[in-house]
């Protein structure tokens, strides 16, 4: 029934939009359209009071299915979600922390670091990151943590290429109450907005692979099989054959841009160290040597590590030419090692860390004997 | 604007919310106004693109019934001429689109030259077959010219099937921008449950297998015979799913407001032959191609020779329809090979079926014909989907080798998506097989609300959760 039929005095709808119009006995005929004016009206306030409902019903299950898959992905206490959770529960505490990509996530074993150091370490590395989301996560853990005493930021090829689309979204999804996270990728993506205001948009419509599903086994009590340990993800497989592709596609090789974003992104990386006490260590982590050749612009790039590490007195460790960087065995692909290539690098950057430490702790304490003699002058005087 | 996009999901209640408010004599206009708003979505300029082919047609349409007899053909070629020139430039001529720039800025539209030469119109075949189809019916006879341009512009803008059909019919859609379209509850829900049905066939299914078919298709040589295989018979799913889904979409849009849209498949994936495959498969194409261009140039009725030149002629036409690439053209050639082959051996077929016992319409014959047909069916998709004929060729060739079956997932489809992949085939199967067999609508409305809303929030809620809302634009927007 058209809601016109209330505007019309003599001509009333029925059902099948038949005009019924007023004959015979008109007071019959109006007290009839009246009745079926009524009824109508009735019958369609009936149906947007159904559709409503059940347009609310299914608004609510969101509300109710988003809290839900939110409060799983926060209480899995395993691999990707058990690290972030213990990163933004505060219970990581590290004295080293490293941060970076994929490349320091899969590259780095705190465990080696802690023992090699005897301080703890923490591997903050996010998948698919570029620096300025490496930066939010490090903002993220400050926030959250203890200060640690040394970052080691691991550097890449494209260390200063800038994010175009935040990789894995629905990773960020659960911990977008984080404002520096929050305001990171809502530079990259002004519609990050969606993820965290509309229910079960962050789980359905930025990702494909069913994050939900864990999270709502979480909820429950499941955690997956761990394969984080402090947050370091090490790769088990060996070397696949995604270079020699990438090499056949490319035989010129490749250029990464080195936008003015990307260095302000480190900049910021540095002075977020520098605000907080924290030592800084920029490490570039081995790469397989045929993809450094590939690498057309790699001198730039080296060129303005080098700048940042000499004009902040940051110490950078290049680990390109690695005794290992041309074998294969120690390699998944061209950017990232396999475990067995992780544990052998670990234990060089552990040793070097060491050593390093060592040195600093022999340089303070030369500088305090050499301050003391000049104190003990000063008291005799 | 997409049907699987935030911005529908608001644009949709608004439009049905100001259709029932207004009154009788607004609706049509509000309508017109809902139909630009879709279409602009897209690229806001190409509406002046299907501007054009309604003026041409709208007038063309109201000359035909004033001129004199001798002068109607000549009109109607003019009419059809001017119209599929427009397809023709921006279908098949980029260069052209330099031209229409030039022109639009003269009208002060400063269109981006770039993104018209490589972006083709949305829809734009859909909407020029429909234009067609309404300008032939009035020089038949059959169709009395609309003398109401906003009724005639809303006709062909229509927004529910604007942009991939059903490719309309005047007598059937015209008459009902005419006719008062009542607030009626089972309209409603029932136009609500088919676009549901609908948006599971695309989120739920068509996507999913979606990331799968694009992995294999967009680099086949560095895929095994199991995973080319897997992508195939994925894409006849998917493109079925996208196709038939967007169809469902727009039918139940349209049912919300009362308006009745044609059929567009018919489970075409259960035909026993080539020639039924097609009286299912994309009915408006199919009786478009059969009304306006088989027919008129003898059909069947004619010798063999000329009636297996007509079919080659029909189908090769129509795999030009879908696209400037000889792919499309080489898919709609093997189909019409398929049927002449179909036509001219079936005395053969029938013989040989009735010496080895198996009888006309035996389980067993059945499931040989069925399955056969899939099997052409998917050759043809294989055609259809590569990105040229070497691919194709090199798909046909390696589909039955080095089967690895440790290797099956590929880069964005992982293993953890098959369940849901296949889950979805299922439910659409058993659904479709349901929906034939049982009165499904009449024994869900009898069912207690509890139960029957606890039903229907979980398939809302299965669609939400399962579906992929990548915005993968409906296959056939491209054509």
């Amino acid at each position: 029934m058209s809601l016109q039929t209330f505007n019309s005095k003599r001509v009333i709808e029925t059902d099948a939009g038949i005009p019924v119009p007023g004959e015979g006995n008109e007071a019959t005929a109006a007290a009839m359209t009246f009745d079926g004016a009524q009824e109508s009206a009735l019958r369609t306030l009936k149906t947007l009071q159904h559709l409503a409902s059940f347009f609310t019903l299914i608004v609510v299950l969101c509300f109710v299915m988003n809290a839900v898959v939110t409060s799983g992905l926060r209480r899995i206490k395993t691999s990707s979600f058990g690290a972030m959770n213990q990163v933004m529960e505060g219970k990581v505490n590290a004295q080293v922390v490293i941060t970076g990509s994929s490349r320091a996530l899969a590259h780095y074993d705190p465990r080696l670091l802690a023992a090699a150091t005897g301080r703890t370490a923490f591997n903050l590395g996010r998948n698919g990151s570029q620096t300025d989301i490496q930066v939010a996560a490090l903002k993220a853990y400050l926030a959250h943590n203890q200060k640690p005493e040394i970052v080691i930021h691991n550097l890449d090829a494209f260390t200063f290429v800038e994010t175009r689309e935040v990789y894995d979204p629905v990773a960020y999804t659960p911990y977008l109450y984080d404002r520096d996270l929050y305001d990171a990728l809502w530079k990259i993506n002004p519609n990050i907005w969606k993820s965290r205001d509309l229910p079960l948009y962050g789980y359905v419509v930025e990702d494909i692979n069913f994050t939900w599903v864990p999270g709502l086994k979480g909820f429950f009590g499941w955690s997956p099989r761990e394969d984080y340990f402090l947050g370091f993800n090490p790769r088990s497989k060996d070397w696949t054959e995604d270079f020699d592709r990438f090499k056949a596609d490319r035989p010129n090789g490749v250029t990464f841009d080195i936008e003015p974003g990307g260095l302000e992104d480190l900049q910021e990386l540095i002075r977020v160290c520098r605000q907080n006490g924290i030592q800084l260590i920029l490490v570039y982590s081995p790469e397989y040597i045929e993809m450094q050749s590939l690498t057309r612009n790699r001198k730039e790039i080296f060129d303005w590590f080098h700048k940042f590490a000499d004009q902040n007195g940051i110490p950078l460790w290049d680990y390109s030419h690695w005794k290992y960087a041309g074998s294969k065995e120690y390699f998944q692909n061209s950017q990232h090692l396999n475990a067995t290539g992780a544990a052998v690098f670990s234990n060089d950057v552990a040793n070097q860390l060491k050593e390093y430490l060592a040195a600093q702790s022999r340089s303070a304490e030369e500088s305090r004997a050499s301050v003391k003699p000049i104190e003990a002058v000063r008291e005799k005087n | 604007m997409l049907f699987n996009s935030l911005n529908f999901a608001f644009f949709f209640p608004v439009v049905v919310a100001g259709f029932f408010l207004l009154t009788q004599r607004w609706r049509v206009h509000w309508l017109l106004v809902a139909s630009c708003v879709f279409y602009m979505a897209f690229i806001p300029a190409y509406i002046l693109i299907l501007l054009v082919t309604i003026l041409i047609d709208y007038f063309a349409g109201m000359y035909l019934e004033r001129v004199q007899e001798k002068h109607k053909k000549l009109l109607l070629w003019v009419s059809i001429i001017s119209t599929c020139t427009v397809l023709f430039i921006f279908k098949y001529f980029g260069f052209f689109t330099g031209s229409f720039v030039g022109v639009a800025g003269l009208f002060g539209w400063h269109l981006p030259q770039p993104a018209i030469s490589i972006i083709l119109p949305i829809g734009l075949s859909f909407h020029t077959f429909q234009s067609l189809s309404y300008v032939i019916e009035v020089y038949r006879g059959r169709q009395k010219a609309e003398r109401n341009f906003v009724i005639y512009a809303t006709y062909v803008m229509f927004f529910p099937q604007l942009v991939a059909g059903p490719i309309e019919r005047p007598q059937n859609l015209l008459h009902q921008f005419q006719e008062r379209h009542n607030f009626d509850y089972e309209g409603i829900t029932n136009g609500l449950k088919r676009m549901a049905w609908g948006f599971f066939k695309k989120l739920v299914v068509a996507d999913r297998l979606a990331l799968y078919v694009n992995d294999v298709y967009s680099a086949p040589r560095g895929y095994n015979g199991l995973q080319l295989t897997v992508a195939t018979v994925f894409f006849a799913y998917q493109i079925y799913c996208d196709f038939s889904g967007y169809s469902d979409i727009a039918i139940g849009a349209a049912q919300v407001m009362g308006f009745r849209l044609m059929e567009n498949f018919k489970t075409p994936y259960y035909s026993l032959s080539v020639s039924e495959f097609w009286r299912r498969w994309h009915i408006s194409l199919s009786t478009w191609f059969k009304d306006y261009l088989y027919v008129p140039i003898g059909g069947n009725r004619v010798s063999k020779s000329r009636h297996i030149i007509n079919l080659l002629i029909t189908f090769t036409v129509s795999g030009l329809w879908h696209g400037a690439n000889w792919t499309y053209v080489i898919w709609g050639a093997l189909n019409g090979v398929y049927l002449i082959v179909g036509f001219l051996t079936k005395g053969w077929r029938d013989r040989m079926f009735g010496a080895i016992g198996i009888g006309e319409d035996t389980l067993v014959r059945r499931a040989i014909m069925l399955s056969t047909t899939f099997l052409l069916t998917c050759i043809a998709w294989i055609v259809f989907r590569a990105r040229n004929m070497s691919d194709a060729v090199y798909v046909f060739t390696h589909l039955a080798t080095g089967w690895n079956f440790q290797s099956v997932a590929t880069t964005q489809f992982l293993l953890r998506q098959f369940p849901a992949a296949i889950g979805g085939l299922l439910v659409l199967e058993i659904g479709q097989r349901l929906s034939s067999t049982l009165p499904i609508s009449f024994m869900m409305s009898r069912m207690p609300l509890p139960a029957r809303w606890a039903l229907y929030a979980g398939f809302v809620m299965t669609v939400l959760m399962l579906g992929v809302y990548k915005q993968m634009q409906f296959i056939y927007f491209q054509f």
